[in-house]
């Protein structure tokens, strides 16, 4: 049983999982867009018109189809195809680059976080197909790259000191965790170093998801080549890589080895681990126990779609449950439409939103006092409607460490 | 991960056994490779046949169907329990198992079903009953003209929603704003008769609220048409099952492909999810196996040689070659007897695996289509199956 598109028998079980499908009629959704059209390009001819564009690469249809076939990955190469067949538009340019911007962007951040909140710039935003009516991330001088340089040894160091204790991680943080919310990064560098885990943070660049979503396999590989060279390093001296941004974590497992093709793109997904289930394997073989006190809140939990690809209980979830007097809500049905770059789009605006309010809706229905996400782009979208706290699930159980 | 049972397939047989062990107190999980095929379903539970009583269609099978290794009584048990969590999840069913009842379909045909999801319980339509039905612009695949064609003196309006799919329309439904528009314009309709007809839009979440108030606000009876998919009563029956089943504490493993399996003597010990990065063990004590049939990819046929696809269990089947003849198409083609052969304790009867349990349409003379018995008996030969899987477990 070879799986591949030709196994799909159009059942349409994908189509009543795409989020963009159900709120925007311009979109035909992932049987059409993925092995419908297929069968066309096969024959070499390319049935893609500006449309395919509307997808957002959450992988929901992968998950859901039931026949193995993939519809985000045969859209995924229509859409490099499209896009390198056509002139790239400024926001394509801006986010396949992203890595660069975030690294400038928080040298200069104090200039930066000024000029994309100036009315000016917004409207020149609106001018080049940028949204203006949204927050741009704020940026942090801070970064975790530079925090590394001061308090967490680099392997090297370690190597030659007596220091390391029996679980070493090299922590890939990512854009967002490093350029904008450095703080959860050095929660989570607390609470591994908590449970006696040496942590390094190893020179990273942007793990190419934002490339690859706009149309740029060039680039975005150039990225998966240099993080995966670094990387192997870690692996071969037997460190474990764990990640927290659900994308990253996704596009290091799933996409490295296959559309990225790193030489050791397989090395790299074998070891790579997200966070919560790192913690959760080492409380299974009896390495750690958590001890939280208990916190008395309603918390409301945001999948974000990248995660639920993973196609594991969620990680998270399970320690949550060791938290007493804790509540907790699942909210996994609904997409919150933001797709990192996607949602910063002016023409994506309408599904965006949609998608958004009727996400936001379906978390507050229990009336949280919180809401978490591990991913830093639902937080922003979800907090565009709703005043409720809403924060990492790392902060959490930071909290309920008392660390 | 360790659990106490392990459930393979999502569909209904797998998610009501799932939902039975959890709440028996059972650390369960569920493995599947995906949606399963009741999301595109029209939602409505077929028990028996098409006669008046189901139990009389039943007691007319023959004597190898896997509802005789239920029992009655057992029937009976599954298909309340059933009621009871669909109406504790406030996706309430209507109608008594032992009976038949009527729904009218987008061709203006009926068909025979027996419990139907609330939005239906007006859809049984008499004869010369008058009806008037609300379509939408644009909206695939449901043409009124079909049921005028049967009911002539029907009368229909168009709306425009400004989507034309029915994942779009129920989606906006869900809105107040969009809801308090369609109302209004409803009523100025001016429609004579008491009960409208109108495609299963009525909302994918808050199709409780949406119905009551246009009940309360027009003061008409409502009810939904099952469309083709996306199925939006299919959406709202997976999703209401899959939501107890999490609720009750069931652990999800999906975009599932199982490529191995590890034995000790005669029991299952663990399965193993390949993917990509690591693969994953899942390791319990007994093992349900709800894969469904052919469509459902838990039996597969290769060269005349019939497979199952998880542990590779011996298949039944009455056909011998030829598959694809000319009747192929025909309702009663004795493919549709393949399948593994249970005993009383819902093990396979060829097979060494003391822990494992079979449930669903992957049973063999299950016949669901020409008996009209799908739904049904994935509901209890699952409730069966998890039964003798806790017994096993005391």
């Amino acid at each position: 049983m070879k799986e591949t598109f030709e196994n799909c028998i159009r059942c349409t079980i994908c189509v009543e999982n795409c989020p963009v499908f159900k709120v925007n009629p311009e979109y035909p959704g992932p049987k059409q867009a993925g092995p419908d059209a297929e069968r066309f390009r096969l024959d070499g001819i390319e049935t893609v018109d500006k449309w395919i564009t509307h997808c957002t690469q959450c992988k929901r249809c992968d998950f859901a189809c039931p026949y193995g076939v993939d519809p985000s990955k045969l859209i995924l190469n229509a859409q490099i195809r499209y896009v390198s067949k056509h002139k790239k538009t400024i926001p394509q340019l801006l986010f396949s680059n992203f890595h660069y911007i975030a690294r400038l962007g928080s040298f200069f951040s104090i200039i930066t976080n000024i000029i994309t909140s100036l009315g000016i710039i917004r409207k020149l935003f609106k001018l080049i197909g940028l949204r203006s009516d949204i927050p741009f991330p704020q940026f942090r001088f801070k970064t975790l790259q530079r925090f590394r340089k001061k308090s967490v040894k680099t392997p090297e160091y370690l190597s030659n000191n007596n220091q390391l204790k029996k679980r070493k991680v090299a922590f890939f943080h990512g854009c967002y965790l490093n350029s904008n919310a450095p703080d959860e990064g050095r929660m989570i560098i607390a609470i591994l170093e908590h449970f006696n885990i040496t942590v390094a943070i190893p020179n990273q660049v942007c793990c190419g998801l934002p490339a690859l979503g706009n149309g740029d396999l060039v680039k975005a590989k150039g990225f998966a080549k240099k993080n995966s060279k670094e990387f192997a390093k870690y692996i071969e001296q037997g460190w474990d890589i764990i990640y927290s941004c659900t994308s990253c974590g996704h596009t290091l497992i799933y996409d490295y080895p296959e559309i990225l093709d790193t030489k050791e793109g397989e090395l790299i997904s074998q070891n790579t681990w997200n966070l919560y289930e790192y913690l959760l394997m080492l409380k299974d073989n009896g390495e750690l126990n958590f001890n939280f006190t208990a916190l008395d809140k309603v918390i409301s939990y945001h999948i974000p779609c990248h995660l639920r690809g993973r196609g594991v209980p969620y990680p998270a979830v399970i320690i949550f449950k060791e938290i007493p007097n804790l509540k907790m809500n699942i909210q996994d049905i609904d997409c919150c439409g933001f797709s990192g770059s996607y949602g910063f789009k002016e023409k994506n605006k309408e599904t965006t939103d949609t998608l958004g309010r009727i996400a936001v809706e379906s978390l507050e229905e229990c009336k949280p006092d919180i809401i978490i996400s591990d991913c830093g782009a639902c937080r922003m979208q979800i907090s565009n409607f709703t005043e409720t706290q809403i924060i990492d699930p790392i902060q959490v159980i930071f909290d309920a460490l008392e660390l | 991960m360790k659990y106490d049972i392990a459930v393979i397939g999502s569909g209904m047989s797998g998610l009501m056994a799932s939902i039975y062990l959890a709440e028996q107190g059972l650390n369960t999980a569920i493995v599947s490779r995906g949606d399963p095929i009741c999301s595109v379903s029209s939602g409505c539970i077929d028990i028996a046949g098409t006669g008046k009583k189901t139990l009389d269609s039943i007691n007319n099978f023959p004597e190898e169907h896997p509802y005789n290794k239920v029992g009655e009584k057992g029937i009976s048990y599954s298909i309340q329990y059933f009621l009871n969590i669909m109406k504790e999840e406030g996706y309430d069913y209507t109608g008594n198992f032992e009976k038949n009842r009527n729904i009218l379909t987008p061709i203006g045909k009926h068909r025979v079903t027996s419990l139907v999801p609330f939005p239906m319980k007006h859809a049984d339509i008499g004869k010369d009953e008058a009806f008037h039905i609300i379509s939408f612009k644009d909206i695939k695949d449901f043409f009124p003209s079909y049921i005028r064609g049967v009911f002539p003196d029907t009368s229909i309006s168009v709306f425009n929603a400004g989507t034309h799919t029915t994942m779009g329309i129920a989606a906006k439904m869900d809105n107040k704003d969009f809801l308090s528009t369609f109302i209004t314009w409803i009523k100025s309709q001016k429609i004579k008769q008491n009960k409208i007809g109108i495609p299963a839009v009525l909302g994918i979440t808050k199709t409780y609220e949406i119905i009551k108030k246009l009940e309360i606000e027009t003061g008409k009876f409502f009810f939904e048409i099952p469309t083709l998919p996306p199925s939006i009563p299919g959406i709202r029956l997976y999703r209401s099952l899959k939501s107890i089943a999490e609720k009750k504490g069931v652990s999800f493993y999906g975009s599932a492909e199982i490529t191995d399996f590890k034995k000790e003597k005669d029991r299952i010990i663990n399965i193993t999810i390949k993917k990509p990065g690591r693969p994953d063990y899942v390791n319990a004590d007994a093992f349900i196996l709800a894969t469904g049939s052919f469509v459902s990819g838990g039996l597969f046929l290769d060269k005349n040689i019939f497979k199952e696809t998880v542990f590779n269990l011996p298949v039944y089947s009455p056909v011998e070659k030829e598959v694809f003849n000319q009747d192929f198409f025909k309702l009663g083609h004795p493919i549709e007897k393949s399948g593994i052969l249970i005993d009383n304790n819902f093990n396979a009867t060829e097979s060494a695996y003391s822990n494992l349990f079979i449930a669903g349409s992957i049973l063999a003379n299950s016949e669901t289509m020409k008996y009209q018995c799908g739904h049904g008996m994935a509901i209890a030969t699952g409730i069966a199956a998890a039964k003798s899987a806790k017994e096993y477990l005391k």
